[in-house]
């Protein structure tokens, strides 16, 4: 299933990300109990001849929990997804984004509001604040890849060493969902979907940033912190994050395909 | 680095101390700090200041330099990039508004300052990095033909030894023009402008400037997202470009002051929105006209797309108008 909102049939104005997302956590229906349903993916378009090295940086970085979730689909080239269709001598890799979060919160009735995507800081192990973001009301482009981009990012020193900037999001709950939210990241969690850096207290910053009046703050491991480290380590890659929907049962555990 | 547990006006008056040494020259006393924080409205007495100096020497961000001097550490400049998250969402408009009311061209004579962007390149680089902002000084690619070049021994740039400066005016200018005149402007986002045969067709990504804590116009460069080369020789591919929003009552001074603006080659402007009309898809609050001008950073990131090696500093500082040459 592709995303419904594109910049075709925007005729009149740009489309900010935000709305986007929105559009696509509507479509969300991962249900946790049978472990299937529709998810979000990020596709990395890579060359066919370093899928092998990719996909093992992938299973180390998700080993490592800084990812959602072990599950991936290889495309073939030639295959589409959407409105993407993989070229000729590359590979694709879908994997989940970090946003298919908010689509299952949202789909048990709590109102969730995406605000930005940012770098946190990890010294030792411990998140400790976030360097730099941007909204995604202020945006035409996924922060995250931007961050991604600006070679700001330092996914693999963080790997080895347990100090370095990793790509995070940021949404803000209602408080007096607090209870709720916590049940629901649990039973996820045990679903196979994890990722979550912190949950922030009530009225109270989170990792530095303000929260509204009466929210708190959860902060999600980007679906991309991945790429990241790929990209660190000189492989090319092609990356189109929030780029589709895709059903849980099509993909399968990253060991099943290494 | 400052733990983010810190009491949050504490950790104001440390990040607000290191700025007041970054920007002095040499090393400054507790003395002038206190001065200083007043100025900016923090209540602190020399005593305070020495107080805060302490934690900062303590966690390394600053040195004591001779007597009672402090200066920065290195760590101290990185701490002012990454700390107080939430005070720099939208922290580029400040520096904008700063600039802004530090300019003072007269678009009646055109004496007076102007905004800048700073380029730093390699001496051996100089003529290939000259042939194409020559090629590219006017609109869409330059906000005006006159530049600045600055050499090692500049006294108002620092310019690294075998290095060479340039400095090409900023679209912001257009800003300061206007609030020169009292026309009150609001800058919103920076974007890019997809052009087809010669002509804006419509803003292809926009980043507003009140969301970020990175210069769009770096994320722009830095993504590569430019085809500048490919706009100079077919007319086809995706510029460099802002927006910024003026009343609608102003809407005829604006314009009186923006053709005297271009009689003195300063000239960037795409078009004049309708009043809270979306204009080229992007959009437009209501109440006000949108002004989208093509950035006058354009040639130096053709520069960048070129494969030469240029450090690029959008919105950069201000210099003499009259002290810079026409190509």
């Amino acid at each position: 299933m592709r995303a419904r909102i594109t910049r075709n049939n925007s005729n009149d104005q740009i489309i900010f990300i935000i709305s986007r997302i929105e559009d696509l956590i509507y479509n969300v229906t991962f249900d946790m109990s049978t472990g299937s349903g529709n998810i979000i993916t990020n596709i990395s378009i890579i060359k066919s001849e370093q899928i092998d090295d990719i996909l093992h940086i992938f299973r180390d970085v998700m080993l490592s929990g800084l990812a959602l979730s072990t599950f991936v689909k290889i495309l073939s080239p030639g295959e589409s997804v959407g409105s993407l269709t993989i070229p000729e001598g590359k590979h694709g890799i879908a994997t989940v984004c970090s946003i298919t979060v908010d689509g299952v919160l949202l789909k048990k009735g709590i109102p969730v509001k995406p605000k930005f995507g940012g770098l946190v800081e990890i010294k030792k192990g411990m998140p400790v604040r976030f360097t730099d973001l941007i909204r995604y009301d202020s945006t035409t482009i996924d922060p995250l890849e931007i961050l991604m981009s600006h070679s700001l990012t330092s996914v693999s020193d963080m790997l080895t060493s347990g100090s370095g900037k990793i790509l995070v999001n940021l949404r803000e709950i209602t408080m007096n969902a607090r209870n709720k939210v916590e049940e629901i990241l649990d039973d996820m969690a045990s679903a196979g979907l994890g990722g979550i850096l912190e949950v922030g207290e009530l009225n109270t910053d989170i990792l530095g940033m303000t929260v509204e009046r009466d929210h708190f703050g959860v902060a999600v491991i980007g679906g991309n912190n991945m790429m990241a480290v790929a990209q660190e380590q000189g492989f090319d890659i092609d990356t189109h994050a929030m780029s589709s929907i895709m059903n849980v049962r099509d993909m399968v555990p990253i060991d099943q395909v290494i | 680095m400052i733990s983010s547990n810190t009491d949050p006006l504490v950790l104001r008056k440390l990040m607000e101390i290191m700025k007041i040494i970054t920007e002095s020259d040499g090393a400054v006393g507790a003395r002038i700090i206190a001065d200083r924080m007043k100025e900016r409205g923090y209540q602190i007495g020399e005593r305070g200041v020495r107080y805060h100096l302490r934690i900062l020497d303590e966690r390394g961000l600053t040195v004591r330099e001779g007597y009672s001097g402090r200066t920065i550490t290195k760590k101290g400049l990185q701490e002012l990039e990454d700390g107080l998250i939430g005070y720099r969402v939208g922290f580029i408009i400040t520096t904008i508004d700063e600039l802004i009311y530090n300019t003072n061209l007269d678009v009646d004579t055109g004496t007076g300052n102007v905004i800048v962007n700073t380029a730093i390149i390699d001496k051996n680089d100089f003529d290939e990095v000259m042939e194409i902002i020559s090629a590219m000084s006017s609109k869409p690619y330059s906000m005006s033909p006159y530049i600045r070049i600055m050499e090692e021994n500049d006294p108002e740039f620092k310019v690294p030894e075998g290095k060479v400066g340039i400095a090409t005016v900023c679209s912001i200018t257009i800003d300061s023009i206007l609030v020169r005149n009292g026309i009150p402007v609001s800058p919103r986002y920076g974007g890019l402008i997809k052009m087809v045969r010669g002509e804006p067709a419509e803003f292809w990504d926009l980043v507003l400037y009140s969301g970020t804590t990175i210069d769009p116009m770096r994320i722009f460069i830095d993504r590569k997202m430019t085809s500048i080369f490919d706009t100079y020789e077919t007319g086809n591919g995706k510029l460099l470009a802002s927006m910024r929003e003026i009343p609608v009552s102003a809407y005829e001074h604006a314009v009186e002051v923006l053709n005297k603006a271009q009689e003195i080659d300063i000239d960037c402007l795409i078009r004049m929105s309708e009043p809270g009309t979306p204009v080229l898809k992007a959009p437009i609050t209501p109440g006000k006209i949108g002004l989208p001008v093509y950035a006058g950073i354009n040639s130096m990131a053709a520069v960048k797309e070129s494969g030469i090696d240029i450090t690029i500093q959008p919105i950069s500082t201000i210099t003499d108008y009259k002290k810079m040459t026409r190509l």
